[in-house]
């Protein structure tokens, strides 16, 4: 503990009864009597609500009148109420950063309620540790980085386009960057979409329309993204277009770089001809199928659910119910079997898709993976698990259901916006319940197949709620963040190794070259502060704010005081 | 939770209900009733003083009514905003009785019993409605005799029962024997009352109460009235302690349910309730199944399915690990019935259709994966802002505008539009914020959004 | 939780809030059990629901390294406890926390009936654990130890655990040696050989050792005595 300035540092504790919350388990009379003997503590006060409008004004008439420097309130939990107790410091002049909570209430009332003298000494312990810690604390000021109101978009599928679209709706700027020739992406190849049976390319015309007549997008196609640098409001991307790289500043990153079709290859005698997949019978289907197919064969989970791929990708069930729906609408009397093990036909719609398709003739057979079905030149064989015995169905046309993949340069782009993919090379989000349509990183999002295989509803869900997700920060015009963040608090110490920077969640930080040479920085809008690099770092160069080593070990030192 | 408590643009109006809608997109005008909890919302602290020292307890809907909490109460611990209620089915004051007692210890003053329903005039652009689903009453299924066989229960029972914070803290003692415990606990009490008044007479009459009673069934004292009514009591003390014993006997068998059966489909895929698949209760199993499997190493459960549709991010990968580390054992049938069996057990009768077969299998408990029902209510609902519901109750939208209704402005998420998972829901309630805000938030000038 | 469900626990227990367990600083712990600390648990979410993303992995990592080092260096390991539990649930807090306390209980004071080593010489123990663990060492191969076992060293070896923990254990023993050594040479001057006789250690360590620090400027060659050399520590800036 530094002595040096303890003459300047003026704590004051308040104490809150919280009615009889506190007050009726603890001797609030020892404790206050106890905070005045305090090293610095030059006021205690007790209030029977501190979040009270009357407490709130004590504490600022303390400020202001006792010339307190440090605040201590010995209430409830900062859970709750630190928001407020530091903006009641600020409103009187101090500043909120000067501030420290000893939760008294839920760490001592509340949970020894038949022990008044044990939780009152413990009442005291955290009251000491909590001064202790208030004298180190520092002024931080919270910090504020503007955003630019523009947004890349990468990808210009449903995804993108339903993201780009919704975004210059409300007004911003969007640069959408596609790869092919044209937007559109899996809808280009797609015949009818399930359970209406819209034309796909009516919905990519439609969406393509919108976005090309909207003054506010930008569209580069043939066109990739190659590199990425800075943070939320303020990244700047290298776009490699037909006429050469072009420097864009942008706030914000929406990801839609889609799914790509699975291609069987040596799977069930996959030839692209008889024995063809989902993507390549919407082909056949949008041409019209030729009328002599009699017999139809579809093969779900070719290629997923197995050791290598072991994931469900979620729509290949409700296509192949789809197709077999279009099927029997093209040739009444063609025979069309589906061979699955579990038909993943969740929810609403696709349920009455499913028995729809029953009504219309549609035989579902289930197939046990240890078993699956054997191909031949004119049949399928399947041991029809529910008969207990193998039967033969003809077929002039066998399809293969195979699973959404993540497309070849996702990990690229995950390199390039240092962002992480799962085990299957989709792309990992935040928390796979809170956050779907965020990535860790903040001002980067994700939506559509690129977050996992996603049908048309759920593609253009997930495209407006990141376009939500995005606008925010946009909208504010600035992020701020509170101060509790990393910092370089010893620049000579720091050797530029770069141990921290490949431990960050966040990529909060990065290795700069400076006048003293390779030294990390800390981005501070990125960083939450949750002091893995400090906690690591071996020449204790990086530290936390308001958590520093000093102050932490000081509230330690002061419970093994052992003075009462 | 939290975030809504705090955020400065969200003004949370709980225990409100909409009653008016009129206007259009830009410019709704919405009549809010705030009913009134009987608790002034500025006052109240959310410290709970009150619910501690209420005198009236009550089954408590938070926990499936299988805990019990006071009159007065917020409706579970981490609830926001904390402000208490006082439910006035059960409050001794609201009902004419003398009571008070929260209005005494409340130290904010916050106790209120002459609140009135406020009405609230609002002006919206855009209206989300995001009042999620019920979950199905699975007695409507005779064949699954719920809550006639004690020990089966549904999903979100179980859930409950599951729970660190739930009434059980998470060890899953059965139903039954949670009745039998009860009911210990209800003649300990009676006897500790027979007790003292028999203490009282055998002081009054000087004698062991054994003894009198000895001497009275050899037909001494018949004709002492208040001997008589000492005997009665004596003999009433005697059956109620054998009683007792009888039970303490019994529930010293007792332990944690370990032979887990989950039914999926409980009302959904069912033409007699609701056809479509709720999609998330297959998940929902397996997850419960594997929780189970975390507090008690030797409990295995039995998952019955049409099919299993284990179909987001990681779902697969997740069952797949159920089965091999977790004891689940999928069963691919439909299950026909529930029947009681020894020692309170459910018997499940089903067909498996592997090894088609018709077979029975005893279990300490049954769970039921119900389906996500429309919620009560929504059809009244739906008329005040004049939304189309689709033919099973939910509001109707296109798979092409997932989050619009019928009318412009008027936005829905989550299980009231169809049933979905968490990250789904989150996922579609960002949709309905940006539908919202395209209509809501005013274009800044040209100038204004142009980027520097 | 515990405290919104009026849960009871025992008072002995103190918290000191950190925004993640992440922060835990090894050296910080060793310092807290140097100054009189008897127990202590670290309490983070479960592992995939961590509000840090991957703070309690790096945390757990830290404790179970701290933990071998105190098991190394006579403090009973149990009195150092990593566990998990998510703010929603308060019976479970309860439990860890009651469990926590009669263990500590039951292995009593520090360097009492509960550890191997016995104080006052404990402190002195964990001293020279806590310039261990604030040393570059055993931080370096501690920050690496996500990269090593996910993507590979630098030659792209990728590590197994075990393997890691392997070198973990030899790290430890030798970066408690060398503080050893420095913390008898504080003393005054001595010989290989009187290192060896004092800290039991086999003198061709000693030599190692004290080559090495040799080479960092550490130590140097004070005088021969008895044609053994004698090294004294140099003094190091701050």
């Amino acid at each position: 503990m530094p002595e040096n300035n303890d003459q300047d540092i003026r704590i004051g504790v308040f104490i809150c009864h919280c009615g009889s919350n506190i007050a009726g388990y603890l001797d609030m009379e020892a404790l206050s009597d106890y905070a005045q003997t305090l090293p610095n503590v030059t006021f205690v006060q007790r209030n029977l609500y501190s979040c009270s409008e009357g407490g709130i004004n004590e504490i600022k008439k303390g400020v202001e009148e006792q010339d307190l420097n440090r605040v201590v309130v010995a209430s409830c939990t900062p859970r709750t109420h630190e928001p407020l107790f530091r903006s009641s410091c600020e409103e009187a002049g101090l500043n909120p950063y000067l501030f420290e909570m000893v939760n008294i209430r839920d760490q001592c009332s509340w949970v020894h309620m038949r022990e008044k003298e044990d939780g009152t000494a413990k009442a005291k312990d955290l009251i000491r540790m909590g001064v202790a810690k208030a004298a180190l604390l520092e002024p931080q000021e919270s910090i504020t980085s503007d955003v630019c109101a523009r947004a890349l978009v990468i990808g210009g599928g449903l995804a993108g386009m339903t993201a780009s679209t919704a975004l210059a709706r409300r007004g911003y700027e969007v640069v959408l960057v596609e790869k092919e020739e044209n937007l559109g992406g899996m809808l280009r190849r797609l015949h009818k979409l399930g359970p209406t049976m819209t034309d796909a390319s009516d919905l990519m015309e439609e969406k393509i329309q919108e976005i090309v007549q909207h003054a506010k997008i930008t569209v580069f196609t043939q066109s990739r993204v190659t590199a990425v640098q800075g943070f939320i409001g303020k990244f700047e991307a290298d776009i490699e277009t037909q006429s050469g790289v072009k420097k864009i500043d942008i706030g914000v990153i929406l990801m839609a770089t889609g799914g790509r079709a699975f291609v069987p290859e040596g799977l069930y005698g996959y030839d692209g001809q008889r024995v063809i997949t989902q993507l390549e019978m919407e082909k056949l289907l949008n041409n019209g199928l030729d009328s002599d197919i009699k017999n139809v064969v579809m093969i779900q989970c070719v290629g997923s659910r197995n050791q290598e791929r072991p994931y469900c990708s979620r729509i290949c069930c409700q296509i192949a119910v789809k197709n077999a729906i279009l099927t029997k609408d093209q040739i009444p009397d063609a025979s069309v079997s589906i061979l699955y093990r579990d038909m993943q036909m969740y929810g609403v719609e696709n349920e009455e898709m499913f028995r729809d398709s029953k009504a219309k003739g549609v035989r579902y057979i289930h197939y046990d993976p240890a078993r699956p079905p054997q191909t031949e030149s004119d049949q399928v064989r399947v041991y029809h698990s529910l008969l207990g015995r193998e039967m033969a169905l003809p077929t002039d046309l066998v399809v293969l259901s195979t699973p959404l993949v993540a497309p070849e340069d996702a990990g690229i782009t995950s390199q390039i916006l240092r962002v992480p993919v799962d085990e299957n090379g989709f792309f990992l989000e935040g928390h796979v319940k809170l956050k779907p349509l965020d990535f860790a990183t903040d001002g980067i999002f994700l939506c559509g197949s690129a977050r996992f295989p996603a049908n048309i509803r759920e593609v253009i869900a997930q495209g407006l709620g990141a376009a939500s997700r995005a606008s925010i920060p946009m909208s504010k015009g600035s992020v701020v963040v509170e101060p509790i963040i990393s910092v370089l608090a010893d620049e000579d110490a720091c050797r530029g190794c770069g141990l921290c920077v490949a431990l960050c969640p966040y990529g909060a930080l990065e290795i700069r070259h400076t006048e003293k040479g390779r030294k990390v920085h800390v981005i501070d809008v990125a960083c939450k502060g949750c002091g893995v690099c400090a906690a690591t770092c071996y020449q204790h160069a990086l530290t936390i704010n308001s958590y520093t080593d000093q102050q932490l070990q000081a509230q330690i030192d002061a419970f093994l005081i052992d003075d009462i | 939770m939290l975030d809504v408590g705090r955020h400065p643009n969200i003004a949370l109006l709980a225990y409100s209900e909409v009653e008016k809608v009129d206007g259009q997109a830009g410019d709704f005008k919405v009549t809010v009733r705030r009913k009134r909890r009987y608790v002034d919302e500025d006052k109240c602290t959310g410290c709970g003083a009150c619910a501690e020292k209420c005198p009236t307890m009550v089954p408590d809907a938070f926990n499936e009514g299988l805990g019990s909490r006071s009159a007065i109460y917020s409706y579970f611990a981490q609830g926001i905003p904390s402000t208490h209620t006082i439910d006035p089915d059960f409050c001794r004051q609201l009902n004419g009785k003398k009571c008070g007692i929260c209005k005494k210890v409340c130290q904010a003053d916050a106790i209120n019993f002459d609140q009135e329903d406020r009405i609230m005039d609002l002006s919206v652009g855009a209206i989300i409605i995001a009042v999620g689903y019920d979950v199905f009453d699975p007695s409507q299924i005779p064949e699954y005799r719920y809550r006639e066989i004690q020990n089966v229960v549904t999903a979100i029972e179980f859930e409950r029962l599951l729970s660190a914070s739930g009434p059980t803290e998470g060890h899953l003692d059965r139903p039954s024997d949670r009745a039998v415990e009860a009911e210990i606990a209800g003649f300990e009490k009676n006897l500790k009352k027979s007790k003292r008044t028999l203490e009282k007479l055998e002081k009054k009459h000087d004698e062991a109460s054994a003894q009198f009673y000895d001497k009275y069934q050899q037909g001494q004292y018949q004709d002492d009235e208040d001997r008589k009514k000492w005997a009665d009591r004596y003999a009433a003390y005697l059956t109620v302690t054998k009683s007792l014993n009888d039970l303490k006997n019994k529930a010293e068998s007792f332990s944690v349910a370990k032979r887990l059966a989950f039914i999926q489909c409980v009302g959904s895929r069912d033409f007699r309730f609701y056809p479509f698949c709720s999609g998330y209760c297959c998940m929902h199993s397996i997850k419960e199944a594997i929780i189970a499997h975390e507090h008690e190493p030797e409990t295995t459960s039995t998952i019955f399915g049409m099919d299993i549709r284990a179909v987001s991010k990681g779902f697969e990968e997740y069952k797949i690990r159920g089965g091999n580390h977790s004891n689940i054992t999928y069963v691919r049938g439909r299950v026909a019935e529930i029947t009681e069996g020894p020692g309170d057990n459910p018997v499940v009768i089903y067909e498996d259709t592997q090894k088609r077969l018709v077979e029975s299998q005893e279990f300490d408990m049954v769970i039921l994966a119900t389906a996500c029902a429309p919620t009560k209510g929504i059809v009244e609902l739906t008329k005040v802002f004049g939304v189309e519901l689709d033919e099973y109750n939910f509001i109707r939208t296109s798979p092409f505008s997932p989050v619009d209704t019928t009318i412009p402005g008027i936005f829905v998420c989550g299980c009231a539009e169809s049933p979905m998972d968490v990250p789904e829901s989150v996922a579609q309630a960002s949709s309905a914020a940006e539908r919202a805000a395209e209509i809501a938030i005013p274009l800044k000038s040209e100038k204004e959004k142009a980027v520097a | 939780m515990a405290g919104v469900s009026r849960l009871q626990y025992t008072p002995e227990i103190k918290t000191v809030r950190i925004m993640c367990t992440g922060r835990i600083d090894p050296a910080m712990v060793a310092r807290a059990f140097q100054k009189g600390l008897d127990g202590l648990m670290v309490v983070g979410c479960y592992f995939g629901d961590c509000h840090y993303i991957s703070g309690n992995v790096q945390a757990k990592a830290k404790i179970d390294m701290t933990r071998k080092l105190f098991k190394y260096i006579g403090v009973n390991e149990e009195r150092l406890a990593f566990r998990q539990c998510s703010s929603g649930e308060a019976s479970v807090f309860v439990k860890l926390v009651t469990e926590f306390d009669e263990k500590i209980r039951d292995l009593g004071p520090l360097g009492g009936d509960g550890d191997r080593v016995k104080a006052p010489e404990i402190f002195g123990k964990l001293k020279a654990a806590e310039a261990v663990l604030a040393g570059e060492k055993i931080r370096w191969v501690m920050g690496k130890r996500t990269p090593f076992l996910e993507t590979g060293n630098m030659y792209g070896e990728i590590f197994t655990e075990h393997e890691f923990n392997r070198a973990i254990d030899m790290i430890i023993v030798e970066e408690i040696e060398v503080q050893e050594i420095l913390a008898k040479l504080k003393e005054g001057a001595r010989s290989v050989k009187d290192l060896a006789g004092d800290l039991a250690i086999p003198s061709e360590r000693i030599f190692r050792y004290i080559t090495a620090l040799k080479r960092k400027g550490m130590v140097a060659l004070d005088n021969v005595t008895d044609r053994s050399p004698i090294f004294q520590l140099v003094p190091q800036e701050v």
